[in-house]
C-alpha cells in the first residue's frame, strides 16, 4: 500500500494518456464553443420557432447524462450509417453536450450587457451583424469568460467517461496499469494528481479572468 | 423639555437623583483604527428627552461615535452608560472589562439605531421586519408584537404597506419602516446615523418629519446629520466633532450663527458654499 | 425494430427497478451533501489549518473526475482491506465530489448577505443564534435554491457513472439490455426518458422551493 513503485514505473504511460485526454478535450472544446455561441445567438435573436427548438435541445441535453449519450452513440452511430472513427464520435457527442451549457453562459453574458450599449450601437446606425461583431460579442464573451473556463474544467473531467465506452485516454490508461500492477490505490491517486494539475491550472486561469472582469480592464 | 445645561464632563459615579440622571453618558471614549485615532477622549452626556445633533466634516468620527454607543464598534478606552447601565464595558476598580455577548445584546435591545442604508431585512414583509425583534429577542407574543407594529406603521404613515417586502418601497418609505423597527423594541434612546444621506432629495422630508414627531414625543435622540436646517429645528443641542474630539457644543443658534471657534466657522462656510443656504 | 411495444413492456419494469437505485443514490447524495457541504463551508470560513484543509479538499475534489474518485474508493479501498460495495463506493465518491460543489454554493450564499444585515440584527439586540436563524439563513436559503437545484440535477446525472463499478441502476441495466437484445433504439429511448423525468422532477421541485422561499430583491 505504501509502495509507490508501480506508479513511478507506469507514470510515463499515464502521461501519454494525459496527452490523449488533453487532445480530446481541446478537440471537443472548439466545436462546443462555436456551437454554444450559435445557440446563444439563436436563443436571443432568433424567431419563435428557432428559440423553441434551441430550448428543446437544451432541455433534452441537460436532462440526460453524458454517459448515456456516449454509450448509445457508441451503439447507435454505426446503426445510423454514420461511420465515424470512435475518437471523432465521442468528440462529437461531448461537443454537442457542452455546447448546451456553454450557450447558457454566453446567453447570460449577452443579456447582462447594459441597454445603453445596444442603444449606443443602434444610435451609430450599425447593422445588427456589425453591432454583434464589434460591440456586443466582445463584451459578452469577456463577461462569460470565467464561467466558460469552469465549463472547460468540467469538460476535461468528462473525457474520463469515454474510457467506459472503450476509448484510450488517461482513465483507461490508469485502469490498464491497475490490471497489470494490482496497485489501484497508488495508480488512481497518480491519475487523479495528473487530472488535478490540468484542471487546477485551467481553474486558476479562470480565477485570473474573473479578477480581470471584476476590476474591469 | 430638555436639560441643555447638563454637564458634558461628569465622569464620577452617578449619585444624582433619577430624574436628573443622564440618559446617555459617554465618558473618555477613545478609539483608533490601526494607527489612526478616530475618537480621542470623547465625553458627552445626554439628558432624558434631549435631542443632540452631531455635526462635523466627513471622517471626523461622528458616525464612529454613534456606532460605539451600541458597540457596533469596539473602543479601547472609556465607558458608556445608557440610563445608568453600562454598555459594552464595565469598570471593576481600575480594570475595564468587556461584558459578555449576552449582556451586550441585552444592552443593545434598549438602544434603537437607524442606519444610512436602511438595512431592512429583504426576506421579510414590512410587518415582520418590525415585529421580528420583539418576538425573537424579547419573547413577545406574535399577536402583541404585530399589533404594536401596526401602530408604529400608522405613526410613520405606512399602514397600507404592512404586507409589502422592502424592495417594493421607496427609500423614504424604507427608512420610515427602519425607524418603526427600531421603535418596536421600546428603546430608551434612538441613534440616527445620517439617515437621509442615501435618499433622493424629494424623499428626505418625510423621514425628517417622522423624526421631528418622535422628538416632540420626548424621545432621547442622538442624530448625526448633514441637514443643517433640520438640525436647527430639531436639536436641543448641537455638538461639533472634528478630528475625533468635540470642538464645540451649544444651542443650535449659537453653533450655527455665532460659533466660537474657527474650525466650526470654516466648516459652516464650506457647507453653506456647497449647499447655498 | 424500433418502438416495439412488447419489448418496451418488458423493458420498462427493469428500467424502473434501476431508477429506484438511481433515486436512492441521488436522494442520499443530495441529503448528505446539504449537511456535509455546510460543514465544509463553515470550516473553510475559519482561519488557520482547518480553513486550508477545507479549501484544499474543495479544490481537489472539484478538479479531479468523479470516475477516478469512484475507482479509487471502490478498487483502492478494497486493496487496503476495507472493501466497500459498489453502491457504498459510488455514494461515498458522489458525496465527496458534490460536497465540494455544495460547499462553494453555501459560501456564495453566505457571502451574498451583506455585513450590514448582521449589524442591523445586532443593533436590535439579537444574539448569534437568533441572528442566524431569523436574518442570515433565510436569505442564504433563498439565494442558494437555484444553484442547489442545478447541482441536484447534475447529481442525478452523475449517478449514471456508478454503472462503471457494476451498480445496477438505470445506466447499467440499459447496457445489459442493449447487449442482450437488438433493440438499441428502444433501450436508449427508455433510459433517456426516465432520466429526463427524474431531472425534470428535480427542476420542478426547485421551482416550487423558489416560489416558497425567494423574495423580491
Amino acid at each position: 500500500m505504501n509502495n509507490f513503485n508501480p506508479l513511478i514505473h507506469s507514470f510515463p504511460y499515464l502521461l501519454r494518456g494525459a496527452g490523449m485526454t488533453v487532445l480530446m478535450a481541446a478537440t471537443a472544446a472548439i466545436p462546443a464553443t462555436v456551437l454554444g455561441v450559435v445557440l446563444a445567438l439563436l436563443q436571443v435573436f432568433g424567431n419563435r420557432i428557432l428559440r423553441a427548438s434551441v430550448i428543446a435541445y437544451l432541455l433534452l441535453v441537460r436532462g440526460i447524462p453524458l454517459l448515456v449519450l456516449l454509450t448509445f452513440a457508441y451503439y447507435l452511430l454505426p446503426l445510423t450509417g454514420i461511420d465515424l472513427p470512435p475518437f471523432w464520435g465521442v468528440v462529437l457527442v461531448i461537443a454537442c453536450y457542452y455546447a448546451a451549457f456553454m450557450s447558457e453562459v454566453f446567453r447570460a453574458g449577452i443579456l447582462s450587457l447594459p441597454q445603453a450599449q445596444w442603444d449606443a450601437a443602434r444610435g451609430l446606425g450599425m447593422t445588427r451583424p456589425l453591432m454583434l461583431k464589434i460591440v456586443i460579442l466582445p463584451q459578452a464573451l469577456r463577461l462569460a469568460a470565467p464561467p466558460y473556463v469552469s465549463l472547460c474544467v468540467s469538460l476535461v473531467k468528462a473525457t474520463s467517461l469515454v474510457s467506459i465506452v472503450g476509448l484510450w485516454e488517461l482513465t483507461m490508461a490508469s485502469r490498464e496499469v491497475v490490471e497489470r500492477t494490482l496497485a489501484p490505490f497508488q495508480v488512481f491517486i497518480g491519475a487523479g494528481a495528473i487530472y488535478f494539475c490540468i484542471c487546477y491550472a485551467l481553474a486558476l486561469y479562470g480565477r485570473h479572468l474573473e479578477r480581470r472582469v471584476l476590476h474591469g480592464h | 423639555m430638555a436639560d441643555i445645561s447638563s454637564d458634558a464632563s461628569s465622569t464620577a459615579i452617578d449619585v444624582r437623583p433619577l430624574a436628573r440622571r443622564p440618559m446617555l453618558e459617554i465618558s473618555g471614549v477613545s478609539k483608533s483604527f490601526g494607527a489612526t485615532q478616530v475618537l480621542c477622549d470623547v465625553s458627552l452626556s445626554v439628558a432624558p428627552g434631549e435631542v443632540v445633533v452631531v455635526i462635523g466634516p466627513s471622517g471626523s468620527g461622528k458616525t464612529t461615535l454613534l456606532r460605539c454607543i451600541n458597540l457596533l464598534e469596539d473602543y479601547e478606552e472609556g465607558t458608556i452608560t445608557v440610563d445608568g447601565a453600562p454598555i459594552g464595558y464595565r469598570r471593576r476598580g481600575s480594570e475595564r472589562i468587556r461584558m459578555s455577548e449576552r449582556d451586550i445584546a441585552a444592552a443593545r435591545a434598549t438602544i434603537g439605531m437607524v442606519f444610512q442604508s436602511f438595512n431592512l431585512f429583504p426576506h421579510m414583509t414590512v410587518l415582520r421586519n418590525i415585529a421580528a425583534a420583539p418576538v425573537r429577542v424579547k419573547g413577545a407574543p406574535r399577536e402583541t408584537a404585530e399589533a404594536r407594529a401596526r401602530e408604529l406603521l400608522a405613526m410613520v404613515g405606512l399602514s397600507d404597506k404592512a404586507a409589502e417586502h422592502p424592495a417594493r418601497l421607496s427609500g423614504g418609505q424604507q427608512q420610515r419602516v427602519a425607524i418603526a423597527r427600531a421603535l418596536a423594541m421600546d428603546p430608551k434612546i434612538m441613534l440616527f446615523d445620517e439617515v437621509t444621506s442615501a435618499l433622493d432629495p424629494e424623499l428626505v422630508g418625510e423621514v425628517l418629519a417622522a423624526m421631528q414627531q418622535l422628538a416632540q414625543g420626548g424621545m432621547t435622540m442622538v442624530v448625526v446629520t448633514h441637514e443643517m436646517s433640520f438640525a436647527r429645528d430639531i436639536a436641543d443641542r448641537i455638538v461639533f466633532i472634528d478630528g475625533g474630539v468635540i470642538v464645540e457644543q451649544g444651542k443650535p443658534d449659537e453653533i450655527l450663527f455665532a460659533p466660537r471657534t474657527n474650525r466650526v466657522r470654516a466648516f459652516l462656510k464650506r457647507y453653506n458654499d456647497r449647499y447655498r443656504i | 425494430m424500433p418502438f416495439d411495444l412488447n419489448f418496451l413492456a418488458r423493458l420498462l419494469p427493469a428500467l424502473l427497478e434501476g431508477a429506484e437505485v438511481t433515486v436512492e443514490l441521488a436522494v442520499l447524495t443530495i441529503a448528505i451533501c446539504l449537511v456535509w457541504g455546510f460543514v465544509v463551508a463553515l470550516a473553510q470560513a475559519t482561519r488557520g489549518p482547518l480553513g486550508w484543509l477545507a479549501g484544499g479538499y474543495i479544490q481537489i475534489v472539484r478538479n479531479t473526475p468523479l470516475l477516478i474518485q469512484m475507482y479509487l474508493v471502490y478498487f483502492g479501498f478494497s486493496m487496503g482491506g476495507f472493501g466497500l460495495s459498489g453502491f457504498a463506493s459510488g455514494l461515498l465518491a458522489l458525496c465527496m465530489q458534490n460536497g465540494g460543489y455544495v460547499a462553494e454554493i453555501y459560501r456564495g450564499g453566505l457571502q451574498s448577505v451583506s455585513p450590514r444585515q448582521y449589524e442591523a440584527g445586532r443593533a436590535l439586540g439579537m444574539r448569534r443564534w437568533t441572528l442566524y436563524t431569523t436574518v442570515v439563513l433565510p436569505q442564504v436559503i433563498a439565494r442558494i435554491i437555484p444553484p442547489m437545484t442545478n447541482q441536484s440535477i447534475s447529481i442525478i446525472k452523475d449517478t449514471s457513472q456508478v454503472a462503471a463499478i457494476a451498480v445496477m441502476e438505470i445506466m447499467k441495466i440499459s447496457e445489459v439490455w442493449v447487449e442482450t437484445s437488438a433493440n438499441t433504439y428502444d433501450v436508449f429511448l427508455g433510459a433517456a426518458l426516465i432520466y429526463l423525468a427524474l431531472t425534470s422532477a428535480a427542476s420542478l421541485a426547485g421551482r416550487l422551493c423558489e416560489r416558497r422561499f425567494t423574495f423580491a430583491q
